[in-house]
C-alpha cells in the first residue's frame, strides 16, 4: 500500500477511535431527519412530491455549516500543535503524501455520510414504502453535486487546518469561509450588478441548484473541481512552508 | 563519495526570521560512530537534526546523509535514519501495536520482516506489557520508549536520537545508554542530552554546540583537555585554630587564594562540615598544591582537605557555553525567546541543581575578571545588544577566549 492510502486509513480510522466519528454521525443524522420532514414550508409531509430536492438543499449547508469544519480541524492543526507532523514527515514520505492521505481520509468519513443519506430515498420509495414513483434523475445528479461540494469544501477545510497550528481556530475559520460560500448566493439577490454577480459565481448554493433539479452542467463540475485543486495545493506549500519559515 | 561517512553537515546555517538559529555548522560522522550531541537548550541541537532528517531546509549549507543529499533525495534520506523527535510526540490515540505498524507500512516492511523487527524492538525497548494499550494512557518513559521503537523498527543505518533519555527513570536511562552502546557496534547513531553523564558512558565522540556554532568536536578526552585548566578543592577548618589564633573568615580565605599566582578563579562550595570549602581553578600546565599548602601554613590555618582534579565533562561544557547561560539570566534577553527548546530547561539544571548557587557566583567573578581586562562594562554591553540583535553574538563572544578562535567578524 502507498504511504497516502496508509495515512489515509489511519487518519479514517482515528476519527472511530475517538467519539468524534459517532458524535458526527448521529447528530448530523438527527438533524437531517427533523430538517427533511418537518422543515416549515420545505418539508418533506407540507411539499406532498416524490422529491429529495429538501435533502439535496439541506444537507450540503449542514455539511458546511458544522460537519466539515469539524471533520477537517484538526487534520494538519492537531499535527502541528502536538508535534507529531514532526514524527510523520521524517517518515520517507512526500510531503503531497501528506497532504492527500490527510485529504482522503478526511473525505472518507465525510462521504460515508454522504452516502449513508442513500437510506432515504431506499427505505421511503423502494422498501419497506413506498411513497410514490421517485423520478431517479434527479437524485443521481443530486448526489453527484453533494459528492462534488464535499470534494471542494473539505479541501477548503483542510487547506485551513494547515495554516493555523490551534483546532479551534481552524474550526471558526472553516466555519466562516464555507458559510461565506454557502450564503453569498442569497447575499447576492439583494446587492446590485457585478457584486452579484461575482457572489452568484462563486456561491455553492447556485452552483448545487442545477443538480438538485436535475441537471448537470460542466461549469458546476469544472468549478468544484477547481476549488478542491487550488485548496490542495495551497494546502500543500503551506505545509512545505516549514522548511523556510 | 565515500561510504564511510554515513552524515556530513557542511556549512549548515539556519535563520528564523532574526534569529540565528545555526551559524556554518559542518561536521562529519563516520560508520560506526556514536557522537553526543551537546549544547544547552536553543543552541540548535533540535535544528541541525530536523534538517538532517529533511524536516526542515538549511538556510545555507547542504548536508549529506547515508550519501543522500537533503535537497536532492530526501526520500532516500529518511529511508536510512530512524529519528526520535525530542518529547517523543505519538498519535495518542493508537495503540502501540497499532503505531508501530502503521510506521512499518508507511516504511514498507513486508510481514514477515515486521513481525521479526517487533519481536526485537519490543525486547530492546521493553514494550511487552503496554503492546495493546493506548499511547494516550501511557507514562511518559514508555512513550519515550515506544519512539525509540519507531525509530528501529526498520533496522536503519543511521539513529538520529533527540534527547532519548529525557523523562527516562535512572534505570530506564542506563538500560537505553546500554543499548545505544550496543547498536552503535555496527550502526550510526547521533545523539543530543544535557546529561553528560551518558555522553562519558556512551560516546566516543562529542559535539559540543552553543548558540548555533560548534565550540568543541572530537574525542571526550580531546574536548577535556581543550580547556586546559585544573581544578584544586580546598577546605579550611572555619572552628579551630592554633592556641591564640583566630579561626579565618571566609572572605580572608578567598583573597588569600586569589593572589596565589596562577589561579585563574576561586569559587567558594557548599559544605556540611564546619569549614570554609574552596574551589580553584588554574592552567592545567601548574601546580599550585604547593603553593597553597604554603599559604594555608604560613596563616596557620587548619587544612582539611586538598585535592587536584582534572577537568570534568561538565565544567568543560559550562566553560563553552557559559555565555549562552548568561544570555538565558536576562542579559540581552531579548532575540533568542521564541526558541523551541526552551521549555525543558529544568531537565538541563538538575544534575547541577545543588551547585547552581555557587556557579553563579563563579560566572560573576568571572564576569568581573573579564570585564576588567576587557575594559568593557557589562551594563554598556547589554545595552548595545538591545540595541542590536545582530550584534550581541559578536559582544558576547568577545570575553570568551576559547569562542575566539571559532569566531568570524561580520
Amino acid at each position: 500500500m502507498s504511504p497516502m492510502l496508509t495515512i489515509a486509513r489511519r487518519e479514517f480510522r482515528s476519527y472511530f477511535d475517538s467519539p468524534l466519528a459517532y458524535v458526527v454521525i448521529c447528530l448530523s443524522f438527527l438533524g437531517l431527519g427533523l430538517i427533511f420532514f418537518l422543515w416549515p414550508g420545505r418539508g418533506f409531509w407540507q411539499q406532498d412530491r416524490a422529491t429529495l430536492q429538501t435533502l439535496f438543499y439541506f444537507a450540503p449547508a449542514g455539511l458546511s455549516i458544522l460537519v466539515i469544519p469539524v471533520i477537517t480541524m484538526r487534520l494538519m492543526a492537531e499535527e502541528r500543535r502536538s508535534g507529531t507532523l514532526e514524527m510523520l514527515i521524517t517518515l520517507p514520505v512526500k510531503d503531497s503524501d501528506v497532504i492527500m492521505g490527510k485529504y482522503l481520509g478526511a473525505l472518507g468519513l465525510v462521504l460515508t455520510l454522504v452516502f449513508a443519506t442513500i437510506l432515504y430515498p431506499l427505505f421511503m420509495f423502494k422498501f419497506p414504502w413506498v411513497l410514490g414513483t421517485l423520478d431517479d434523475g434527479p437524485v443521481l445528479s443530486g448526489y453527484l453535486g453533494l459528492i462534488l461540494f464535499s470534494l471542494a469544501a473539505t479541501a477548503v477545510g483542510l487547506l485551513i487546518s494547515s495554516l493555523t497550528d490551534s483546532q479551534s481556530i481552524a474550526f471558526f475559520l472553516t466555519f466562516f469561509v464555507l458559510g461565506v460560500f454557502w450564503f453569498s448566493g442569497i447575499m447576492a439577490d439583494y446587492l446590485p450588478g457585478t457584486v452579484a454577480n461575482v457572489l452568484n459565481f462563486m456561491s455553492f448554493e447556485s452552483r448545487m441548484e442545477g443538480f438538485m433539479r436535475g441537471l448537470i452542467d460542466t461549469r458546476d463540475v469544472v468549478f468544484f473541481l477547481s476549488v478542491t485543486c487550488v485548496a490542495l495545493v495551497i494546502a500543500f506549500r503551506a505545509l512545505e512552508r516549514r522548511k523556510w519559515a | 563519495m565515500s561510504t564511510d561517512v554515513m552524515i556530513e553537515a557542511s556549512g549548515l546555517s539556519k535563520r528564523f526570521g532574526r534569529v540565528r538559529a545555526l551559524d556554518k555548522i559542518s561536521f562529519k560522522v563516520k560508520k560506526g560512530e556514536v557522537v553526543g550531541f551537546l549544547g544547552p537548550n536553543g543552541a540548535g541541537k533540535s535544528t541541525t537534526m530536523r534538517i538532517l532528517t529533511c524536516f526542515i531546509s538549511p538556510t545555507v549549507g547542504s548536508a549529506k546523509v547515508h550519501g543522500y543529499d537533503v535537497f536532492d533525495d530526501p526520500l532516500d534520506v529518511r529511508k536510512s535514519i530512524g529519528y526520535l523527535p525530542q518529547r517523543a510526540p505519538l498519535y495518542t490515540d493508537m495503540s502501540v501495536e497499532e503505531y508501530l505498524r502503521f510506521t512499518a507500512q508507511v516504511r514498507h516492511l513486508d510481514e514477515n520482516r515486521y513481525k521479526k523487527q517487533l519481536g526485537k524492538v519490543i525486547e530492546i525497548c521493553g514494550l511487552a506489557q503496554v503492546l495493546n494499550k493506548d499511547i494516550g494512557t501511557l507514562s511518559h518513559g514508555y512513550r519515550q520508549r515506544v519512539g525509540l521503537g519507531q525509530a528501529l523498527i526498520h533496522d536503519p543505518p543511521i539513529l538520529i536520537l533527540d534527547e532519548p533519555t529525557a523523562d527516562l527513570d535512572p534505570n530506564e536511562k542506563a538500560e537505553v545508554i546500554r543499548y545505544i552502546k550496543e547498536i552503535g557496534k555496527d550502526h550510526t547513531v547521533l545523539l543530543s542530552t544535557h546529561n553528560l553523564a551518558e555522553v562519558e558512558e556512551a560516546c566516543a565522540r562529542a559535539i559540543i554546540v552553543s548558540k548555533g556554532r560548534i565550540v568543541a568536536d572530537g574525542p571526550l578526552d580531546e574536548i577535556r583537555a581543550k580547556t586546559g585548566s585544573v581544578r584544586y578543592v580546598v577546605t579550611i577548618d572555619e572552628q579551630h585554630a592554633e592556641a591564640g589564633q583566630k579561626p579565618p573568615t571566609a572572605t580572608a580565605v578567598q583573597e588569600a587564594f586569589q593572589r596565589i599566582e596562577g589561579t585563574k578563579s576561586v569559587r567558594e562550595l557548599p559544605t556540611d562540615e564546619n569549614a570554609h570549602k574552596f574551589e580553584l581553578s588554574s592552567a592545567e600546565d601548574a601546580d599550585l598544591r604547593a603553593q597553597i599548602f604554603r599559604l594555608v601554613v604560613s596563616n596557620n590555618w587548619t587544612l582539611l582537605e586538598l585535592e587536584r582534579k582534572a577537568q570534568s565533562l561538565d565544567a568543560v561544557f559550562r566553560d563553552l557555553t557559559r555565555s549562552d547561560e548568561r544570555l538565558d539570566r536576562g542579559e540581552a534577553w531579548q532575540g533568542r525567546g521564541a526558541d523551541e527548546d526552551e521549555a525543558d530547561e529544568d531537565e538541563a539544571d538538575e544534575d547541577e541543581a545543588d551547585e547552581d548557587e555557587a556557579d553563579e557566583d563563579e560566572a560573576d567573578e568571572d564576569e568581573a575578571d573579564r570585564d576588567s581586562e576587557a575594559g568593557d562594562d557589562d551594563k554598556s554591553k547589554s545595552q548595545k545588544s538591545k540595541a542590536d540583535d545582530d550584534d550581541d553574538d559578536d559582544d558576547d563572544d568577545d570575553d570568551d577566549d576559547d569562542r575566539k578562535a571559532n569566531k568570524e567578524k561580520r
